[in-house]
């Protein structure tokens, strides 16, 4: 047969395989050092530290864990968060992220390794990248072969949709839960494939992980059965589905009730429905096909068919009767926000505030995932060529997972797993076809060139799971047959078994380099894109801000730092400090102060009393304060530095969430001007003139402009030059930009007056001593 | 380990306490010089004696019960010469007088006249008044301390004189009724910022109970301070000599406070960063430091609970070794994340690495290395209340002996396993209260590292790869599998 070029002749079956199995070990390493790499931009930019907002949490508890145990961890009663309620942590939280840091930083310092725990947590998300890149190459392995596996791990390690929540310091949740959701779908799909409970276990173990991490565990409790559903469907039941599914649903769901937090919920909310109703479907499913074995007669085939479908129809009834009766929760607001956008917007505007939960705009999907979004339907459209039952599930994935990505911008996160696999299967069908040099041919003698046998053993595991096997035994053939140095009726044998899927064969060198270099400009592309996204769009810790110096080097700002660091060292240790929920998690992380809300956002009273604090006058607000013992007050303005994340900004949603509690006292409208217009300027509504946080906001910052007018450089508009006044509260700390105001609460007035009118009378006192001297001198003089 | 207390290695003295006004020594002048600072107050007093008999040489100082409690560093030496002479502590006497004595070099004949001079360090003697001030308010501080000088022995003349860092004198406390004087008993300077007290003649032995209760006064002095009374509460210095890396590892972890009047109100940004654009800072408020380290360091950072602060130069110096002129230092001027008010406290890390060789020798007579460490970063001003300097020396060495410059108030010694260690690393503690700027000194440290200590880290690492290998090639290797 005639080649597009040459290849080595003389080389041993087994020394190429060898060799390619050596290679892959080294690109596996060199993929998983490119993925820990490219996610320290932000350690090198910034320094080693955490990231973010609930990052900060997790560490806070993994602190506990590392330094009190695990069973003072579990029982973790948290007195200083959501004030004077307290939070029990141990009872609250998915523990699988702080048990992983936890055994890492203990099973180091057993081998003598005293890495400190700040470390472990901020690369683990790294660490755990490079174990989603051997995930991903297991799994796209089951699907088509090692070369696309090698691709996908590359893909997933450096794709930006990933990097964004494992850059290192982003210590949270997904920086383990993408390799759990990887590792349980090859688990799975392995099981399937096999129809082994020993596979199903581990799956079930891993779901167990999973559930124990992230509460996207979901995602999984659902892919599967629906998987399992299609299927069955499909008219593809078969034992091993049975066998995969029964072991991972029974282990799995057995072992995720063990997590506190999650404890009964799947038996008795609606989102773990689905997998109990697939489980109990199987169940009759298979029975019909034992009878249906054992019994021949036609009318007992129909009686048995009407039966099987009553008693599933029974089970949905019940299912739907026990849930309209209260024993089965019905889908939460979370859960409806996902197929109504605008359904948090009216129902819970909490959750609708947090900007990762907004519908993802589209540019957002190239930047994450560049040239991928191209390829991705291509891969989907390959696996519809083969359609074996891990096909299904990948083409299932795809869809569910595009949905979802585009209603949040968070589930990104989910869907680009995914999206590597079926790229990486589409690019390396591509590159398969054009850098096979086998040229069309009428004539069907097999290939002599030593390449087929690294294809070969490549596609020996793209057969079907009975296939392999038998497989395998060829194989074994070549290797004995090679040792006796008789490579042609290897290569016969080798050829015979590739003939059975005839790959389709390209013409020519010169088309072969044409596609190939495309491919490789666009893989050259990527990478040059994935660095640049992840240097410059993900890598900022956002508690530090960095600009740059009119030389071009790198500014610090450190604002958010400086005043939590002047809370921990100079304030009482029990002071209580009110914020909006955002800064909850960094004020008990890096003050280590108590705190009224924070973003374990569960009691929707208490924020909403927190927004009605900072939306009402002073006089409404003080006995609020006076309430809940709260001594500082921490509110983050942006107006002086142009840094638009900050309270002014967000002060809409706690008007609409102090709404949603007290509509009768705090009504959305008055904020804005009769013209319906948002502003802090002279034209600002009274409303909002008087109340708190502008106050706090303001307050002598026009003085900061010595006369001239103050411009608000995030809101472009001029404030009045007589800034607002405060009478209950008074500054105790502002940082170097003004970035972080920190107010302290006056107590009563000693005399009992309230504090406005004793304010008045200091300041008239004050005016007072303040007027000029009677010229008592004129007057001698004059007499 | 053997704790060498060289400076204890003293002429055997016998001494009568019961009655330490032996006449054998008379002073024909004292004159005490104080220095008022922040949190520190030099004292320097010039004891001019005459022998009363023959072979006089040891002489008595006395110290206040006051003055013994805030007085953390005392040297004396002759008048001109650089040797300080050793002192001895005898403990509080049953005049509530404390006595040290000191040996001369050469006893003295009868008649024969000396010149002694007591420089002495007192840390936290000197305290703010009023204890608030607003945030715009200058820093006053007081000092309180006797009119007399105290001796067991006969004074003719004695002056005691006050001089600030030129800073005007804002009071002090007009003594009266003072015997041993006719003239004028206070004279402020011109300036302002001086003034003395004296002198004062034919004063009898003083240190006794007799003379305090009838003759002794209190004294004020109140004084304006244009710098921030800094203090620490405590600096752990953790010092790591490592061979494999030829690196000296030196980490402070400094808790420190502004000692200084405590802020009235609240602070007020605004008001401070008028301040600093009219170039008009309060001189209570802490915003710079300037700190000198060792030449040619590097690897150098300054982080806190929290993190890395960011706000920091440093100009570092090459060391002799690689070049440089001895004597220098790098210089770190490092801000604190905010600026640090009356009260206010701020606690950071400070560590630096440095190449072994600049701080370490070879002492070829017994065999063993010598390493010399500073004993703390000095922060001018600042007293360090509670100190502790902890040597990391290599793994399994041995024969450990350690020279601190001065007696630690407490030493131990432990085990240390860090970063690739099999059997631990020897540590030794030195704690030490009130150090001063004047507690200037180098701890050396030396010990024997055999050449099994060397080879043992490469051998646990070596090992510990091969088992990795082992183990993977076993599994690789070794098929478990019934079905063939």
């Amino acid at each position: 047969m005639a080649l597009a070029y040459s290849l080595p002749s003389n080389l041993a079956p087994s020394t190429v395989q060898n060799t390619a199995s050596f290679l892959r070990i080294i690109a596996l390493a060199f993929i998983s050092g490119a993925a820990i790499a490219s996610r320290l931009f932000a350690v090198i930019n910034f320094e080693s530290v955490i990231h973010e907002f609930d990052p900060w949490f997790n560490y806070r508890a993994t602190k506990v864990l590392a330094s009190q145990g695990f069973y003072e961890f579990w029982n973790w009663f948290d007195p200083t968060a959501w004030y004077p309620l307290g939070r029990v942590v141990g009872g609250t939280i998915y523990p699988g992220l702080m048990a992983t840091s936890g055994v890492i930083y203990n099973i180091l310092h057993a081998l003598n390794l005293p890495v400190d725990i700040r470390n472990v947590c901020v690369l683990l998300a790294p660490g755990f990248s490079a174990l989603t890149a051997w995930a991903t190459y297991m799994f796209t392995k089951e699907l088509k072969d090692e070369s696309a596996g090698l691709l996908a791990a590359a893909f997933i390690g450096i794709v930006p949709g990933y990097i964004s929540r494992s850059v290192a310091g982003s210590y949270d949740n997904e920086a383990i839960a993408i390799f759990l959701l990887m590792f349980t779908f090859y688990s799975w799909i392995k099981a399937l494939k096999t129809g082994s409970a020993f596979f199903g276990t581990i799956a079930a173990l891993f779901y167990f992980y999973m559930v124990a991490a992230w509460g996207g565990y979901a995602f999984i409790t659902n892919m599967i059965p629906l998987h399992a559903l299609v299927l069955i469907l499909m008219g593809r039941f078969s034992s091993r589905l049975y066998v995969a599914y029964s072991s991972w649903y029974a282990i799995g769901t057995l072992a995720s009730m063990q997590v506190p937090f999650v404890g009964f919920q799947p038996v008795r909310t609606s989102e773990h429905m689905a997998a109990l109703g697939v489980f109990g479907l199987l169940q009759i499913v298979s029975f019909a096909y034992l009878v249906k074995a054992h019994v021949s007669s036609k009318q007992f085939q129909t009686l048995l068919f009407v039966s099987v479908v009553t008693i599933g129809i029974l089970g949905t009834l019940g299912i739907v009767g026990l849930t309209y009766k209260g024993y089965i929760a019905p889908w939460t607001g979370r859960f409806y926000s996902l197929w109504d956008t605008g359904y948090a917007k009216k129902y819970i505007p909490i959750i609708a505030s947090v900007s990762e939960h907004q519908p993802t705009a589209w540019p957002s999907f190239f930047m994450d995932l560049q040239f991928l979004v191209f390829l991705f339907p291509v891969g989907v459209v390959l696996c519809f060529r083969e359609l074996r039952d891990e096909h299904v599930f990948v083409i299932i994935y795809a869809l569910v997972g595009t949905y979802f990505a585009g209603v949040m911008v968070r589930l990104m996160l989910t869907l680009t797993p995914c999206v590597c696999v079926a790229a990486a299967v589409a690019l390396s069908t591509l590159l398969d076809t054009y850098i096979d040099p086998r040229m069309p041919d009428t004539t069907d003698t097999p290939a002599p060139d030593t390449d087929r046998v690294s294809v070969a053993g490549a596609t020996t595991s793209e057969g079907t799971p009975k296939k392999t096997k038998k497989d395998k035994t060829p194989a074994a053939e070549v290797t004995q047959k090679a040792s006796i140095n008789d490579f042609a009726t290897g290569f016969e044998v080798l050829g015979s078994i590739l003939e059975k899927d005839k790959p389709p064969r390209v013409a020519g060198l010169d088309s072969r380099i044409v596609v190939v270099g495309v491919a490789l400009y666009l893989l050259v592309f990527f990478v040059q894109h994935c660095t640049w996204v992840t240097s410059y769009a993900y890598s900022s810790p956002s508690v530090v801000l960095a600009s740059r110096n009119q030389d071009g080097s790198q500014h610090i700002i450190d604002d958010f730092r400086e005043a939590y660091y002047w809370l921990r060292q100079n304030t009482r240790e029990d002071a209580v400090v009110m914020s909006w929920w955002d800064y909850g998690y960094q004020i008990s992380g890096m003050a280590d102060r108590p705190t009224l809300v924070d973003n374990n956002t569960w009691n929707n009273t208490h924020i909403a009393t927190v927004g009605k604090a900072m939306s009402s006058t002073e006089e409404v607000a003080y006995p609020i304060l006076r309430k809940h013992d709260v001594e500082y007050v921490l509110i983050i303005f942006g107006g002086l530095m142009g840094y638009s994340g900050d309270d002014i900004n967000k002060f809409l949603w706690m008007v609409r969430i102090a709404q949603g509690v007290w509509p009768d006292e705090i009504q959305e409208p008055n904020y804005f001007t009769p013209a319906g217009e948002y502003r802090v300027d002279a034209q600002a509504s009274q409303t909002m003139k008087d109340c708190l946080m502008y106050k706090m906001s303001y307050y002598r910052f026009s003085n900061l402009f010595g006369g001239s007018t103050p411009v608000d450089r995030v809101r472009n508009q001029h404030l009045p030059t007589t800034g607002p006044t405060l009478d209950y509260l008074e500054e105790a700390f502002t940082s170097e930009n003004w970035l972080v105001r920190i107010y302290q609460v006056k107590k009563e007035d000693s005399l009992g007056r309230d504090l406005k009118s004793a304010n008045a009378f200091v300041e008239g006192k004050k005016r007072k001593r303040a007027k000029p001297p009677v010229r008592r001198k004129a007057i001698v003089a004059s007499s | 380990m053997v704790l060498h207390r060289y400076w204890l290695h003293l002429s055997t003295i016998v001494l009568g306490l019961a009655s330490p006004s032996w006449a054998s020594f008379e002073n024909t002048r004292v004159t005490r010089s104080v220095d008022l600072g922040g949190s520190l107050v030099y004292t320097t007093t010039t004891y001019n004696v005459k022998a009363l008999e023959d072979g006089s040489n040891v002489y008595l100082f006395a110290l206040t019960e006051k003055e013994q409690e805030t007085t953390s560093w005392m040297e004396a030496k002759v008048k001109g010469h650089t040797a300080p002479l050793s002192l001895e502590n005898h403990g509080l006497s049953h005049d509530a007088t404390y006595y040290y004595s000191v040996a001369l070099p050469k006893a003295l004949d009868k008649d024969q006249t000396a010149s002694l001079v007591l420089e002495t360090v007192q840390a936290h003697a000197a305290y703010p008044f009023p204890p608030e001030a607003a945030q715009d308010d200058r820093q006053a501080l007081k000092y309180d301390t006797d009119l007399f000088v105290l001796s067991p022995y006969k004074s003719l003349t004695q002056t005691i004189r006050f001089n600030t860092v030129g800073f005007p004198i804002l009071g002090y406390t007009q003594p009266k009724e003072v015997a041993f004087t006719t003239g004028t008993i206070a004279a402020k300077s011109n300036s302002g910022g001086a003034i003395v007290f004296g002198p004062f003649s034919d004063l009898p032995p003083s240190s006794n109970t007799d003379f305090i209760e009838k003759h002794q006064q209190k004294i004020s002095i109140f004084y304006e301070f244009g710098f921030p009374m800094l203090a620490i509460r405590s600096l752990r210095r953790a010092v790591e000599i490592s061979h494999w890396g030829a690196n000296l590892n030196i980490q402070d972890e400094i808790d420190l406070y502004n000692a200084g009047p405590k802020l009235k109100g609240q602070f007020s940004r605004l008001e401070h960063q008028t301040q600093v654009y009219q170039h008009r800072q309060a001189p209570h408020v802490l915003t710079e430091l300037a700190l000198q380290l060792p030449a040619g360091i590097h690897s150098a950072y300054y982080y806190d609970t929290i993190g890395n602060v960011s706000t920091s130069h440093l100009r570092i110096a090459p060391s002799a070794s690689q070049g440089g002129l001895p004597g220098r230092s790098s210089l770190l001027e490092l801000r604190p994340r905010y600026p640090l008010l009356g009260g206010w406290n701020y606690s950071f890390t400070l560590g630096w690495d440095s190449h072994l060789g600049d701080h370490a020798g070879w002492d070829a007579e017994k065999g063993r290395h010598v390493v010399g460490v500073p004993i703390m970063t000095l922060f001018g001003g600042a007293v360090v209340e509670d100190a502790e300097v902890k040597f990391v020396l290599p793994e399994a060495s041995t024969d450990v002996e350690v020279f601190p410059p001065f007696s630690p108030s407490s030493f131990s010694s432990a085990m240390h396993t860090t970063y690739l260690d099999t059997t631990g690393r020897p540590l030794v503690v030195f704690k030490y209260k009130n150090l001063t700027d004047k507690h200037t000194g180098i701890i050396y440290i030396a010990y024997k590292v055999p050449l099994s200590a060397h080879l043992k880290k490469p051998t646990a690492v070596g090992i510990a790869f091969f088992s990795v290998f082992f183990v993977a090639f076993l599994w690789k290797r070794v098929d478990l599998n019934l079905e063939k």
